[in-house]
């Protein structure tokens, strides 16, 4: 008769701690990482530039359609047999950041295209340079635009860094395998590692808001504190 | 930079503007010197609200040249951020910054676009706002004032970077009847400090109390280009006529 009992996972909650960290590094790195890469893939989306258009529109549809497994599998094992070592990290964070970049890239995209052209006048009509229009016009609108839908797609990064555990990357859901295997606590390793998801998700959720309201209230010139 | 003060601060010669295949403007000419209030009218669609985009180079030219301050002026040339510094523009649609407010609106581009330290760009701005009478609300946001209130910001957006010319495209088409008086008298004070301007207008109220130069624009060409008064008074073409007649007397 099964009886549930966390207590039996005791034992192995020594590497815990150490696989948390991992997870939410793994996560906090590809957040920022395919930031970057969608604000970039944005910008090549809505370019004048038929080329740079044409490529941005490839990305993202390439990345969208083919699963993150399947590209966690192309970088660590598939360009191994070409020659290309990647450690299971590093895998796990490349293919985090394509796959999320673009994602990022259609919320940016959408962020940009809400921003009215007579915005891209003014700014330019007040002898803006290229960057000083979208540093101090554009991206802080379209910040307040896709604050909402970035806080989804951040949560499924944390909790698509789980599939790191299929190349052994020592993460939560390593951990979670690694306990029940030994223990056969399967279900209570299930549930702890559930809650933990939800934690974590939630911490990294909860910085955005943080971020979000600490970059908002914060007068762009003067006035600074 | 010493100017010529006879040298005409805008130099148009021969402006071609097309859309595709469609001529917008079809050989302008046209000098403007210094503390000219020139005001543009004519039906839609002429190219007036294109010509004053062409000469800040929010539009690219076909043909012909501009020329500010005795420097071309060329859309795609990394030169034309310093022309749009000495060139204001006052948009129909008032284009104010959503995310800041009045104030930051009026300081933005002068401290970051001129490097001017905020400090006397704020003094500046305040100054500003007392001329276009919105002291009040210089820390309202744009979603927070009225379309009048908006489109004296705007001005004094412009002004905060010192301008050499100032540029009104339709200023008060988009404005409740009520608030353009508000808008034309800002806009009457710096036709008084001897600013030099360009607006295109149905105001025909102000263009004739106001203007310098009163230039009617009809299927992208200059038609007749003479004191308000007198065009007013005296219009020589037939589609000036027909035009000031369907305006004047509805």
């Amino acid at each position: 008769m099964y009886e549930f009992a966390l207590a039996g996972l005791l034992p192995y909650t020594g590497p815990l701690p150490r696989a948390i960290v991992l997870t939410l590094w793994l996560s906090t790195l590809s957040i920022l990482l395919s930031v970057a890469v969608g604000v970039l893939g944005a910008l090549c989306r809505t370019s004048t530039s038929l080329v740079l258009r044409w490529i941005g529109g490839a990305y993202v549809e390439v990345l969208r359609n083919i699963p993150l497994l399947v590209v966690i599998y192309l970088i660590f094992f598939g360009l191994a047999q070409v020659g290309l070592r990647v450690d299971g990290f590093n895998s796990a964070l490349i293919a985090l950041t394509l796959n999320a970049g673009a994602y990022m890239t259609e919320i940016f995209r959408g962020g940009l295209i809400a921003i009215p052209r007579g915005q891209y006048e003014a700014a330019r009509s007040q002898g803006m340079t290229a960057f000083q229009l979208y540093r101090y016009v554009v991206f802080p609108q379209v910040f307040r635009i896709i604050y909402a839908p970035l806080g989804n797609l951040m949560i499924g990064i944390v909790i698509g860094s789980s599939l790191a555990s299929v190349i052994g990357v020592e993460e939560v859901t390593t951990w979670m395998r690694r306990a029940g295997d030994e223990t056969f606590r399967y279900m209570e390793s299930f549930l702890a590692v559930g809650v933990i998801y939800v934690v974590l998700a939630q911490t990294i959720n909860i910085g955005r808001i943080v971020t979000g309201r600490w970059l908002l209230s914060r007068a762009p010139i003067g006035h600074r504190r | 930079m010493s100017t010529d003060p006879a040298s005409p601060v805008l130099r148009i010669e021969g402006l071609v503007k097309r859309y595709g295949p469609h001529l917008v403007i079809d050989g302008v000419d046209l000098d403007v010197t210094a503390g000219q209030v020139v005001v543009f009218v004519g039906p839609s669609g002429t190219g007036k609200s294109t010509l004053l985009r062409c000469v800040n180079g929010l539009e690219d030219i076909q043909g012909g040249r501009i020329l500010f301050e005795g420097q071309p002026v060329l859309s795609r040339s990394s030169a034309i951020h310093a022309v749009r510094r000495r060139i204001g523009m006052i948009f129909q649609s008032f284009n104010l910054y959503p995310h800041l407010t009045a104030l930051q609106n009026v300081t933005l581009a002068p401290v970051k676009v001129l490097g001017e330290p905020s400090k006397e760009v704020e003094e500046r701005a305040r100054g500003l706002f007392r001329k276009v009478r919105l002291e009040h609300r210089a820390h309202a946001f744009p979603s927070q004032l009225s379309g009048g209130e908006q489109q004296r910001v705007a001005i004094a957006r412009a002004l905060a970077m010192n301008p050499h010319l100032l540029m009104f495209d339709e200023p008060t088409s988009a404005l409740d009847p009520e608030t353009v008086g508000d808008v034309l008298a800002v806009m009457e004070d710096l036709a008084r400090e001897g600013r030099t301007m360009l607006v295109v207008t149905h105001e025909i109220g102000f263009a004739r109390h106001v203007g310098d130069r009163m230039i009617f624009m009809d299927g992208g060409k200059i038609v007749e280009d003479r004191p308000p008064e007198e065009m007013i008074a005296n219009p020589e073409n037939p589609r000036t006529r027909q035009f000031l007649g369907s305006i004047l007397h509805h």
